[in-house]
């Protein structure tokens, strides 16, 4: 945590590992598209195992209104202003990918109640700014950017929100998209002037669920690209194709002198590694392939649906999951160009392999998932986003979704199911809500960037 | 003021009088009666609804593709009534709005209305 001479976050990865336990993880849930006519709220989950409600929902912020699909979140500050005293890691932003509204949350106030500090209107940021479907935040020194996936029809490729540390909206980051088709994720190494973001598709494409149809009428990503941090432009485009269909979760080493990083292409289900080559290009490589599965019931194999992808804070393994298949993945990295599977356990998915865990049922497969930062405890929901669990996983309206922790063998690999944890988002008080994206209070695995 | 009677089936059968120039969404709230929404403005299936009897004009749309319009759905939140019209609402009437993209393709004439290309020409129209 913060001392008296430092801002947010940590000097490095390597003081990162060694900061204390996670003891609270906010968790996005949501309402929106489950027939429960109740706002998406942030769940407090109790992590610490010393207390009487541990792996319970202790808090609920509900936003103000209606259908907003919470998603993904992102602090107003990480390790990135470190050497800031004046910043701290305050305020979670919760965009609506729907409503286009970005809330921010106040969690330092009350860390358990987390309270809603201030609302950037999603209208106001159409008005001004030309983008709707807003999906990835980091923070730049004292500034933050958003990624949005579409202008304000929900047309690709949308562009990147600036907003200042006042959460008042400065403009457009971007100086020019280039011909960039589509966005999603991104991420930057601040050393190499670099910026990597992927593709998904524009929201009118995959707002209303997944026609597989489009991908062949290319209304669906498969590409990667290179910025020029500084100038603030694309610089480079890689072509991955058949091989990297949907290229979603985009993520460098946490070392900050290192150039090389990783994707996972969802439909195309394979890991692609990326990095610098020495003559000044980038360039890319398949380095996982996760075949399709047979599945009795389907006239043609079953993709794994390979949505996410984090890098522990000790750069030594990748985790990955499968939602259709149902599992979730470590592989040590230690030679990035060669990974090597060294974990697997399983929960929920059409394969049938573990319909429950821990004695409840898992509607819905392996989604999303944050890592805790000494790299031991993966905390892993099940919700994609509604209008795809509601194609994919029609049970989990009724079911709800699952928080799950992998117990993960950081010394020699391995991955197994902690049999004390469980969050039951079926048995939430307005019924069964859908988990999605988790971060805790100290920073996680998926915020930090250093300078 | 243009209206329409909008009776909503599954809903013991209410019937709303609405201004018939705005989107159907914004009356039917407005009226009170509770309906999931999202986007609000006709690119997403959050709102959906089943229109099971008379006529809307719903040209903004972009979320629904042809198989969805085949079965009646309707996106309210950009929706607007041409007629008296009878809708199944909310997560209920959604039976043949959502279905698994691999067991279950679509055929090219049923993909989203900008995505078909336009039947080749006749003879007279050249």
């Amino acid at each position: 945590m913060a001392t008296d001479c430092c801002g947010p976050g940590y000097a490095s990865p390597g003081d990162a590992i060694k900061a204390a336990r996670e003891k609270l993880l906010y968790t996005v849930a949501l309402y929106t598209g489950t027939g429960i006519q109740k706002p998406d709220y942030l769940a407090t989950v109790d992590a610490d195992p010393e207390s009487p409600t541990y792996s319970q929902v202790i808090h609920r912020l509900e936003m103000p209104g209606i259908g907003d699909e919470l998603h993904h979140t992102g602090w107003n500050a990480c390790s990135s202003c470190h050497g800031d005293a004046s910043m701290s890691r305050q305020y979670l932003l919760l965009p609506g990918v729907r409503s286009n509204n970005i809330y921010v949350v106040d969690t330092a106030t009350d860390p358990r109640a987390p309270s809603l500090h201030k609302v950037i209107d999603g209208d106001e940021i159409k008005a001004t700014t030309d983008l709707s479907g807003p999906h990835t935040i980091h923070c730049l020194g004292s500034d933050i950017i958003i990624s949005f996936l579409g202008d304000a029809n929900g047309e690709a490729p949308g562009g990147y929100l600036h907003v200042d540390e006042d959460f008042e909206i400065v403009g457009r980051w971007e100086n020019s998209m280039g011909d960039i088709p589509y966005g999603y994720d991104f991420w930057y190494q601040p050393r190499h002037n670099a910026m990597i973001t992927s593709e998904w598709a524009a929201p009118n494409t995959f707002m209303p669920g997944f026609d597989l149809e489009e991908v062949g009428h290319l209304k669906y990503g498969r590409r990667l690209h290179v910025w020029d941090f500084e100038k603030r432009e694309p610089i480079q485009t890689m072509y991955l194709g058949e091989d990297g269909l949907l290229p979603l979760e985009v993520k460098f080493l946490h070392d900050p002198d290192s150039t090389h990083g990783f994707c996972c292409a969802a439909l195309s289900s394979n890991i692609i590694h990326f990095w610098k080559t020495e003559d000044g290009p980038w360039d890319w490589e398949k380095v996982v392939d996760v075949e399709n599965q047979m599945h009795p019931e389907w006239p043609i194999p079953l993709p794994g649906v390979m949505s996410a992808l984090l890098v522990s804070m000790d750069d030594k393994y990748v985790y990955v999951n499968n939602w259709l298949h149902g599992d979730m993945r470590q592989y040590d990295i230690t030679d990035p160009h060669n990974p090597r599977l060294t974990g697997q356990v399983w929960m929920g998915g059409l394969l049938g392999k573990a319909p429950q865990v821990n004695g409840v049922d898992v509607a819905g497969g392996p989604q999303m998932f944050q890592l805790s930062l000494d790299g031991k405890r993966l905390y892993v929901t099940t919700s994609l986003f509604s209008t795809w669990d509601n194609q994919f996983f029609p049970e989990i309206r009724q079911k709800g979704g699952v928080m799950v922790m992998i117990d993960c063998d950081v010394e020699n690999g391995g991955m197994k199911i902690n049999e004390e944890f469980m969050v039951n988002f079926g048995t939430e008080p307005n019924g069964p809500s859908r988990c999605h994206e988790t971060r805790y209070p100290g920073g996680d695995c998926t915020s930090d960037i250093w300078l | 003021m243009h209206t329409a009677a909008i009776t909503i089936a599954n809903r013991d059968g209410a019937t709303h009088v609405v201004d018939a120039g705005r989107p159907l969404l914004d009356t039917l709230l407005e009226l009170g009666v509770d309906l999931p929404y999202g986007c609000r403005y006709g690119g997403c299936i959050t709102c959906a609804a089943k229109l099971t009897a008379g006529e809307v004009n719903q040209e903004e749309q972009v979320a629904l593709n042809n198989r969805q319009l085949n079965n009646g759905y309707i996106v309210p939140c950009v929706a607007r009534p041409l007629s008296d019209c009878t809708l199944e609402v909310g997560v209920d009437s959604h039976d043949k709005l959502y279905r698994n993209p691999f067991l279950d393709p679509l055929e090219p004439h049923e993909l989203k209305p900008n995505l078909v290309p336009p039947a080749s020409p006749t003879t007279k129209d050249r």
